[in-house]
């Protein structure tokens, strides 16, 4: 049932489309069917989540960070209400608290993690903490939250992010959640991290990225109105590039009618600023954003 | 053990034979009615320079009541907790009464920002799980808990964690500090007047944070029975030995939602955030928390008692929440 990579939709392509709306669909259809999936509290991951069970992986199931496990929540959320809230924890399989949902993913229960991040660099680390010198001049964000443990503990982590020139740099300016750390083999485990764990893919709404075999950002595939020069100039330290750069589906009428009426009708998450794209049966072409 | 690595941040210090030797002397053991008001249980529980602990936050079953209390004494120099937070933390800051804060999560914006640029608040660095891990080690004694998250992490340098060489495996592994506040305060569905206290639906560390502080303050949106306690026993989250005063707190988790009871006030949820972000506190609490004696002087003058029957309605779900 998975779309497996992303890059291949099945349905009608959709004529009109916001980026976020891409994003979200891109990593609908990486979602692994009968897999589980630790989800950051609303936003990006949790849609795409939603959007994956409904159309690609209804096996799949996920848990969040207060101990909701393999929830049918009830759409849509009220803002900021994705945990602790009854609608989100509708029809759970099993209720438990924080440490339940870090204690599973520390046996090793959950086959993924989706992140939402604020800043991302060549290893797959994560900022959430705080933008320029730590201490001394810096704007600060909001810490981890439960995103350390889910990119400490997860199988497979899956990051997104947005396609801008500061988001992507050579290494974070404070590593809140664990990517492959200082990039050499073994890292993580010194640092006392499970085996076998780490960064997997990072998704844009321009552009996904993949992992070397030494552990470094690799471009694997753009949307198709985007070229790899464009994505490069949106990347403050080039990743790798693939040999052979994949070319990412559109939106699909199908995926959108679900995510727009069913799971975000009010636009909380898809409708914030960001550019629209029109497909005229032969050309995605990008207004500016 | 060896040490391998450590942070360098202050922690509150690690004593599990003082925290059984308070245990000892101050835990009421008898059944006595604990019942009190808001004003009485922050008067007389949380004092000026505690740890101080809230358990989820103050839109999601959170002790919002108990929040604004807080702040309607002036409470000064704590160190907050700060797992799982929305606002919370940022409510408390720039009311200026926080001087500590361990980071889990909280949302960030302006007040936060001026605070430690000022050098009033100084923040040390966790995740939420690492928070809660340092409070389930407090609830059972011990001085430290074991965690495979949280190595490697800048997070990591500026915490009270350490990475040691584990003596059974010959592997690394961190260690978080265990954490046992001076206070913590945490909203639940029902309690009855002796602290027996039972919270539906999911929660962040409700049982962690009871057990883990020397004094514990429950509101609750329903006083119940004893005997309703006694028919159904595995309901029970905290039993009362844990708690210092049972608050009756209806809509105590306003403009939060409360699983089963209300839904979320929206408008007031964003006006919350706005405040945060554009540091604008004081003014939030000059119109909710200075001109009221109490939050049920706050709610029929600002809210109204159509507004809250409105937010019980909208909450359609029962499943799980009702015994």
């Amino acid at each position: 049932m998975s779309r497996g990579d992303g890059t291949v939709a099945a349905g009608t392509p959709a004529s009109s489309f916001n980026e976020r709306e891409m994003q979200i669909c891109t990593v609908a259809r990486m979602v692994e069917d009968e897999r589980t999936y630790w989800v950051a509290g609303g936003g990006g991951p949790m849609y795409a989540v939603l959007l994956a069970i409904r159309l690609y992986a209804p096996g799949a199931q996920y848990i969040t960070e207060d101990g909701v496990i393999a929830p049918e929540p009830l759409l849509p959320f009220e803002p900021v209400m994705t945990m602790v809230s009854s609608r989100a924890g509708y029809r759970a399989l099993a209720w438990g608290t924080m440490n339940t949902a870090g204690n599973h993913a520390q046996l090793g229960l959950m086959d993924y993690g989706l992140l939402n991040t604020l800043q991302v660099d060549q290893h797959g680390n994560i900022n959430s903490t705080a933008i320029g010198t730590y201490g001394e001049r810096a704007r600060r964000f909001g810490g981890p939250g439960g995103a350390d443990s889910i990119a400490a503990l997860c199988w497979r982590t899956v990051l997104m992010t947005d396609q801008e020139k500061r988001k992507f740099v050579e290494r974070v300016d404070f590593i809140s959640s664990p990517g492959f750390l200082d990039g050499t083999e073994g890292a993580r485990e010194r640092a006392g991290l499970p085996p076998g764990t780490g960064p997997h893919r990072v998704v844009t709404p321009w552009a996904m990225y993949d992992y070397t075999t030494d552990r470094r950002l690799r471009l694997a595939a753009r949307a198709p109105w985007v070229t790899v020069e464009q994505i490069l100039a949106e990347c403050e330290y080039p990743p790798v590039v693939a040999d052979e750069v994949g070319v990412l589906s559109g939106p699909t009428e199908e995926e959108l009618q679900i995510l727009r009426s069913e799971l975000d009708p009010r636009g909380q998450n898809t409708g914030e600023r960001s550019a629209w794209v029109v497909f005229d049966g032969e050309t995605y072409t990008r207004a500016a954003g | 053990m060896r040490i391998l690595a450590e942070g360098e941040a202050p922690y509150l210090a690690v004593d599990p034979d003082g925290f059984r030797a308070f245990v000892r002397d101050h835990k009421q053991r008898a059944l006595k009615p604990k019942l009190m008001s808001a004003h009485d249980a922050i008067s007389r529980f949380v004092a000026d320079g505690d740890y101080f602990v809230f358990d989820c936050n103050y839109f999601q079953r959170g002790p919002s009541t108990l929040v604004r209390e807080v702040i309607r004494q002036g409470k000064r120099d704590l160190w907050l907790c700060g797992k799982f937070s929305y606002v919370d933390v940022g409510l408390l800051v720039g009311a200026g009464c926080v001087s500590r804060i361990d980071c889990g999560f909280f949302w960030p914006g302006a007040t936060i920002d001026r605070a430690v640029a000022d050098g009033r608040v100084r923040v040390f660095e966790y995740s939420n799980v690492v928070m809660t891990l340092r409070l389930q080690a407090g609830a059972m004694g011990l001085p430290f808990l074991p965690v495979r998250s949280f190595g490697g992490t800048d997070g990591f340098r500026h915490s009270g964690a350490k990475l040691v060489e584990d003596p059974f495996t010959g592997q690394p592994i961190t260690l978080a500090p265990a954490l046992n506040p001076d206070v913590a305060i945490i909203h639940v569905q029902q309690a009855d007047v002796y602290g027996n206290a039972r919270v539906f639906g999911t929660g962040i560390a409700h049982q962690e944070s009871a057990l883990a502080s020397k004094k514990v303050i429950v509101s609750a949106e329903e006083i119940i029975d004893t005997e309703e306690i006694r028919r159904d026993p595995g309901r029970t989250s905290v039993p009362y030995y844990a708690v210092d005063a049972v608050v009756h707190a209806p809509f105590g988790a306003w403009p939060g939602n409360c699983g089963g009871y209300y839904g979320s006030d929206t408008p007031a949820v964003i006006e919350t955030f706005a405040a945060i972000a554009r540091d604008r506190v004081s003014e939030y609490v000059e119109k909710h928390v200075a001109p009221f004696a109490d939050d049920a002087a706050m709610f029929d003058a600002l809210v109204g008692q159509e507004r809250l029957e409105k937010l019980r309605a909208a909450e359609t779900i029962t499943e799980g929440y009702r015994p």
